[in-house]
C-alpha cells in the first residue's frame, strides 16, 4: 500500500518534458554512412498537456520518443523532466510501442499485472486495476489469451491497458491506435481523451493521422521529413470538451485543414528533397 | 468493433465454411492409426519370419519367445532394477548438464569474458566424440555411479550450452524495453524476460540432449559393466543369450519412446503461449 501511494505521488508531481537541441543520427559504426535522423529538436511538453508529434513516416517521431523513454541513449542536446535529464528507461514514462511490445509468453492479463506488480500495487489492487483496464479497451472475456492468438488490434489495446493501468505521469504513446479498424479507434480516442482529462498525465502522443492529433491534442507539432525537424508547433484552439460532435463542427473541420495543409507540404518538401 | 471479434482459437466460431474441430481430430487419428499398424507389421514379421525358420531363431528369437523373457524378468525384479538405474543415471545426468548448460550459456551470451573463455573449449569439444574421456573419468572418479553419471551429463553440456547461447543472444529488443519501462532491473531481466523468451530454443537443446544421454547411458555401462540395461545386454551376450540381449533392445526402446515423449509434452505445457502450440 505504501508502494502504491508513492506511485501514486509521482503521477502527481510535476511532469513536463524539455527537449532542448536535440540531434540523433544513426550508423556510422564501423565506418557505415550516417544519417541524421532528428535535427536539434527544441520542444516543452507542458505539465499535464496532450502532445501530438505529426510528420511523414520516416521522420524520426519513434525516435524522438524513444529518447525521451530512455531506451536510446541521447548524443546530443538534453532531455529533461522533473526529475532530471533522461539516462534511461524508468516507470515515470510509460510508453505503448508501436508494434505493441506485449510479453508473448504472459497471457493479456499476466501482461498487465506485471507492470502493476512493477510500481508497487498490492495483490487486491493489482488485480482490481488489471480487470478494470481491461474492460476499459474492451477485452474483457480475453484475460487469459496469450497475444498470438490475438489480432493485431487485439494486441494493441492489451498494450494500451498495460501501460495505461500504472497511472504514469508521462504517457508515451507511439501510434497506438495504428492497428485499429476505424470505429474502435474512434471509441478509443474518446477513452484516452477522458482519461486524460480525469488523471491529469502529460502525453506525447505520435501520428501521421491530421484528424486524430486535432480531436486528441493542445497542441501538436509538425515534424518536416528526414532529418526530422520541429517545423510549426501549433496550439489546437477547440473546446476542452471533445465527444463525437465536435468533428462536425465547423471549426474542427476549418482548423484540421489548415494542420493539413501545413502536413502536406512537409510531404511535398520530402518527395521534391528525394529528386 | 468489428476486430473484436477476431480471437484466432478463441472464438468458437471458427472462419464459416472451414472445415470444423473433428475433421482435423479424424485426420490425426488416421496418422497414429498408420503409424501403429505399421510397427504391429513389423512386431508380426518379426514373429513369424523367426518362427517359421526364415531366420535362425539364434540370431533372431521370435518376439513372443522375448516378451516372454521380458514379463519373467519383470516379475523377478531383473528389469525393474535395471530400468531404474539406468533412468536414474540417464535423468541425473541429463540435469546436471541441462543445470550447467543453460546457466553457462546464458553467461556466454550475456559476458563478453565468459563468452571468450568458453567458446574455443565448446567449439573445440562439440564435435569431439564425448565417450572419449571415459578413461579420464574412470581414473578420476570410480568404476560405478559417479564416472557414469559425469559422462552423461559431460555429452549432454554441448547441445543444451549451444542451443542456450544461440537462443539468449539474439533477443528480441521490445519485450526488454518494455520490462525495463515498468522498471525492470537488470538483474530481474534473467527470470522475467531472457529465459521465457529463450526457452523455445532452450527446450529444443534438451530434446536434442535427451536421446545423447540415453545413448552415453547404454554405451557406458555396456563398457563397465555391471547392472543397467547395457551393463545385462553386454552379459548376456558374452554367455550367447541372443533373447536377453533382444529383450535389452526391447528395454531400450521402450524407455527411450517414454522419456522423449515426456519431454514433448513438458515442451507442449511450458510453450503453451507460442504459436507452434495453436496449430
Ligand atoms: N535502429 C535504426 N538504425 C538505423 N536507422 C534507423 C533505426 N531506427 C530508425 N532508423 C531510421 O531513422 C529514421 C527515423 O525513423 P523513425 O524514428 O522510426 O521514424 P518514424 O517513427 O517517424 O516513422 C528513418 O529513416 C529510419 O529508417
Ligand atoms: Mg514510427
Amino acid at each position: 500500500m505504501m508502494m502504491a501511494a508513492k506511485a501514486h505521488h509521482i503521477a502527481q508531481a510535476a511532469s513536463s518534458i524539455s527537449i532542448h537541441d536535440v540531434s540523433h543520427s544513426y550508423g556510422g559504426r564501423g565506418g557505415g554512412q550516417v544519417m541524421l535522423a532528428l535535427d536539434r529538436i527544441n520542444l516543452d511538453v507542458g505539465d499535464c498537456e496532450f502532445h501530438c508529434l505529426l510528420g511523414p513516416s520516416g521522420c524520426g517521431k519513434s525516435t524522438l520518443l524513444y529518447l525521451i523513454g530512455g531506451f536510446i541513449p541521447v548524443q546530443a542536446g538534453v532531455i529533461a523532466t522533473a526529475k532530471g535529464p533522461v539516462s534511461g528507461p524508468g516507470p515515470d514514462r510509460s510508453i505503448v510501442f508501436q508494434n505493441f511490445a506485449l510479453f508473448p509468453w504472459k497471457t493479456v492479463k499476466d501482461n498487465v499485472l506485471y507492470g502493476l506488480k512493477k510500481a508497487g500495487f498490492d495483490a487486491g489492487e493489482r488485480e482490481k486495476r488489471a480487470q478494470d483496464y481491461i474492460d476499459l479497451v474492451h477485452l474483457t472475456g480475453f484475460e487469459n489469451a496469450y497475444p498470438s492468438q490475438l489480432s493485431g488490434g487485439m494486441q494493441q489495446r492489451a498494450a494500451i491497458a498495460r501501460t495505461l493501468a500504472v497511472d504514469p505521469g508521462i504517457l508515451l504513446m507511439d501510434e497506438p491506435f495504428g492497428a485499429l479498424d476505424a470505429q474502435t479507434r474512434r471509441v478509443m480516442q474518446e477513452e484516452l481523451r477522458a482519461i486524460w482529462r480525469r488523471s491529469r498525465k502529460t502525453v506525447v502522443f505520435v501520428t501521421h493521422d491530421v484528424h486524430e492529433a486535432v480531436f486528441l491534442a493542445d497542441r501538436i507539432s509538425i515534424m518536416s521529413a528526414r532529418p526530422g525537424r520541429i517545423e510549426h508547433v501549433i496550439d489546437v484552439d477547440l473546446p476542452k470538451d471533445r465527444g463525437e460532435e465536435i468533428l462536425e463542427d465547423p471549426r474542427f473541420i476549418q482548423f484540421s485543414e489548415r494542420i493539413w495543409r501545413l502536413v502536406r507540404e512537409q510531404a511535398v518538401a520530402a518527395t521534391r528533397g528525394a529528386h | 468493433m468489428s476486430d473484436m471479434a477476431q480471437a484466432r482459437p478463441l472464438a468458437d466460431a471458427v472462419k464459416p465454411g472451414a472445415p470444423r474441430q473433428p475433421w482435423t481430430i479424424s485426420a490425426k487419428l488416421v496418422d497414429t492409426a498408420v503409424q501403429v499398424a505399421v510397427i504391429l507389421a513389423l512386431a508380426a514379421a518379426w514373429e513369424f519370419g523367426a518362427r517359421y525358420g526364415a531366420i535362425n531363431p539364434f540370431l533372431l528369437p521370435p518376439l513372443s519367445v522375448v516378451l516372454e523373457r521380458l514379463w519373467s524378468d519383470l516379475i523377478s525384479g531383473v528389469v525393474p532394477v535395471d530400468l531404474g538405474l539406468t533412468l536414474y543415471r540417464a535423468l541425473t545426468g541429463f540435469l546436471i548438464g541441462a543445470a550447467l548448460g543453460i546457466t553457462i550459456g546464458i553467461l556466454m551470451a550475456r559476458s563478453a569474458l565468459v563468452r571468450w573463455f568458453f567458446d574455443p573449449l565448446i567449439s573445440i569439444g562439440f564435435p569431439m566424440p564425448k565417450i572419449a574421456f571415459l578413461p579420464i573419468f574412470i581414473l578420476w572418479f570410480d568404476i560405478y555411479d559417479t564416472s557414469k553419471i559425469i559422462m552423461v551429463a559431460f555429452s549432454c553440456f554441448y547441445p543444451i550450452v549451444s542451443a542456450t547461447y544461440a537462443g539468449t543472444s539474439g533477443l528480441d529488443k521490445w519485450p526488454i524495453w518494455s520490462a525495463r519501462s515498468f522498471g525492470a532491473r537488470e538483474r530481474d531481466l534473467l527470470w522475467e524476460v531472457y529465459l521465457p523468451m529463450a526457452m523455445p530454443q532452450i527446450l529444443t537443446g534438451l530434446q536434442v540432449a535427451l536421446p545423447v544421454g540415453m545413448i552415453t547411458t547404454i554405451v557406458t555401462e555396456m563398457l563397465m559393466g555391471g547392472r543397467g540395461i547395457g551393463g545385462t545386454m553386454i552379459t548376456a551376450g558374452r554367455f550367447a543369450d541372443s533373447v536377453g540381449v533382444f529383450a535389452g533392445i526391447l528395454e531400450i526402446i521402450i524407455l527411450g519412446f517414454v522419456v522423449v515423449k515426456g519431454l514433448e509434452m513438458i515442451r507442449r505445457r511450458l510453450l503453451v503461449w507460442h504459436p507452434e502450440s495453436q496449430r
